[in-house]
């Protein structure tokens, strides 16, 4: 029977290649067309250091779109990840105000966003709110908190070592050249793009390797046949929101650090971005259906998009429509793929 | 293969079990017993209150009032988790399967297999899905497959194996040959004949009267949330059954079939 099944193997690999990666082959080579167009376009785009200037500004919609994807594979939505992220940060720079060390005043404020996130599911399971609904009020609730706290001013003066998280890069090569300005060989990798390397493995090896991972996939895929197979169905959706919830208090840190100025009103239409890059990468708001590597693509075709129409001159209202047309060219793609 | 009825504990009991939604009672001071290696059918109009008992012993609904026996022992199913501890398995007539898992996935789904590291161990289950499907139906290979991609009787059999794949005592088949071709439902039956000989219980919900007269040993009829009838399968005929099913009474001039035949 062994052999049976191997000789079996490889066929239904291929068929499940040809199915599941459809949409993520079309993305990636999106993404390779856009960086190919722009690089034409400007001979600038296409160098070290405008890829690490994309990866940067990308990290911080790929950590909502981490925590989104989780969220949007259950079935939900979470619409509360701007705020959120505007609330941590917050949070960690009047901490920091309190006098609590850096690194501390960051983990309370991840722990803040991760609070924010157990009250959406909270209140979607328990109370039953639909997750639109639940989420939305949320997104007011934490804005209105992180304005209140501030009154509205940005927290600033939080000292040199608030910016290192955002500002800070590995393997970062000077050469002096006994000059005033020492000569950069090779800028170094951000460390928000190495954090985000990380919590995206983290998340992939989630959602692929551990139960919870396979529960959050039944969960959307048809909750009652979760619920009936013994999956902790209300748990499982916490969980989700609770870790898009501590994503977006990371991104936040990122976020304020980048900018060594905690700004209560950042991060508003983060949400969508993030699930832009999601449903880019192939989630269905259905449930069921997503990834992390797909999201991850579909969060730099966004970065993409931003930094070479900004190279390119094209006005901020431009590009809105630009990434307009991308995100309805995406799902549809997504609809011929399940037609198919 | 016939039980004795009278020397062996019950299975399942349930006892005076209530179970109502606001006003209505949907299940009405039911009373059910089942033992080892008897197939029992339960019977009734869409709405007669069956799905609703099944549910209950499944885990899936939590009764109002009344006790579960299982083996003689007062046992409280509050989730179906609970249920499936005690080994009551139930294959559900909308087969609850996630349909974006493949097969292993949905198999295993809740009771994942898992390496020392708490991973999942994919491959462990591959190969148990592979043994038990193939054993059900010669023919499954897509096993890779999302099971929404399935034919209807490839989906039967998932569900089916992920009922007896684990230490199965009370097995609940709602419906289980209404989506599937004659071959299928053959198969089913010698199925349910082969758990039967392994001195599994099973309630049988089913509306197809020659299935029930073919597999059950005993015929229990709802109506309108009452228990109205629990006859061996030889003192009935179709015909008493529908009555009971239709009316919630036998025909008038009903005796026990089988003293019949002797007299």
């Amino acid at each position: 029977m062994a052999d049976l099944d191997r000789g079996a193997e490889p066929a239904a690999w291929t068929l499940k290649l040809s199915a599941g990666s459809f949409h993520k082959l079309s993305a990636l080579l999106t993404l390779a067309l856009l960086i190919f167009a722009f690089s034409f376009g400007n001979a600038a785009f296409f160098s070290i250091n405008n890829g690490l200037t994309v990866l940067l500004q990308t990290s911080v919609i790929g950590l909502l779109g981490i925590g989104m994807t989780m969220v949007i594979i259950t079935g939900g939505i979470d619409l509360s990840v701007g705020s959120v992220l505007a609330l941590s940060g917050t949070v960690t720079g009047l901490s920091i105000k309190a006098g609590i060390p850096v690194a501390p005043a960051m983990a309370i404020g991840v722990m803040a966003g991760a609070a924010c996130g157990f009250i959406n599911g909270f209140v979607i399971t328990k109370m039953r709110i639909t997750p639109f609904v639940a989420t939305l009020g949320m997104m007011l609730i934490a804005r209105g908190v992180a304005l209140q706290l501030t009154g509205a001013a940005p927290i600033s003066r939080l000292g040199e070592s608030f910016g290192l998280l955002g500002n800070g890069s590995l393997f970062r090569i000077v050469e002096k050249t006994g000059g005033i300005f020492p000569k950069v060989v090779f800028p170094g990798i951000p460390y928000p793009v190495i954090l985000l390397g990380i919590v995206a493995v983290a998340g992939a090896y989630l959602l692929r390797r551990r139960q919870i991972g396979r529960h959050i996939y039944a969960t959307g895929s048809n909750e009652e046949a979760a619920r009936l197979s013994g999956v902790l169905v209300d748990r499982t959706k916490i969980f989700a929101y609770v870790l898009s919830g501590a994503l977006a208090g990371l991104a936040g840190n990122v976020l304020m650090s980048r900018l060594v100025t905690v700004q209560p009103n950042e991060g508003v239409m983060y949400e969508l971005d993030a699930i832009a890059a999601a449903v880019i990468g192939g989630a269905s708001l259905m449930g069921g259906v997503g990834n992390i590597s797909g999201t991850m693509i579909g969060a730099a075709i966004i970065g993409v998009l931003r930094n070479g129409l900004n190279m390119a001159g094209v006005s901020a209202f431009i590009q809105q429509i630009v990434i307009g047309i991308i995100v309805i060219l995406a799902v549809y793609v997504d609809q011929i793929r399940n037609r198919r | 293969m016939k039980p004795d009825a009278q020397s062996a504990t019950p299975l399942v009991q349930m006892d005076s079990i209530e179970k109502h939604f606001g006003g209505i009672k949907a299940v009405n001071d039911v009373s059910l017993d089942l033992y080892p290696g008897e197939v029992v059918g339960v019977l009734g109009h869409n709405g007669a209150g069956k799905s609703c008992l099944m549910r209950i012993l499944s885990g899936a609904m939590i009764p109002n009032e009344g006790t579960i026996r299982v083996n003689g022992e007062v046992v409280d199913i509050q989730t179906p988790h609970d249920a499936r501890d005690l080994g009551i398995e139930t294959i559900y007539q909308t087969l609850a399967l996630a349909d974006h898992l493949n097969a292993p996935a949905n198999l295993f789904l809740g009771r994942e297999l898992k390496t020392r590291f708490g991973n999942l161990d994919d491959n462990r289950m591959m190969a148990e899905a592979v043994s038990v499907l193939k054993r059900l139906n010669p023919n499954f290979k897509n096993l890779n497959d999302p099971v929404s991609s399935l034919s209807g009787g490839q989906r039967q059999v998932v569900a089916i194996a992920r009922a007896i794949y684990f230490d199965v005592k009370i097995l609940i088949m709602d419906e289980p040959t209404a989506a599937l071709g004659p071959s299928e439902t053959a198969m089913v039956g010698s199925l349910i004949r082969q758990l039967r000989e392994e001195g599994i219980g099973i309630l049988l919900v089913s509306h197809d009267m020659h299935d029930v007269f073919e597999l059950c040993d005993r015929v229990i009829v709802m109506n309108k949330g009452r228990k109205v009838g629990s006859h061996p399968i030889e003192d009935v005929t179709k015909d008493d059954v529908l009555s009971l099913i239709i009316k919630g009474d036998l025909p008038h001039d009903w005796a026990p079939r089988s003293q019949k035949a002797v007299q």
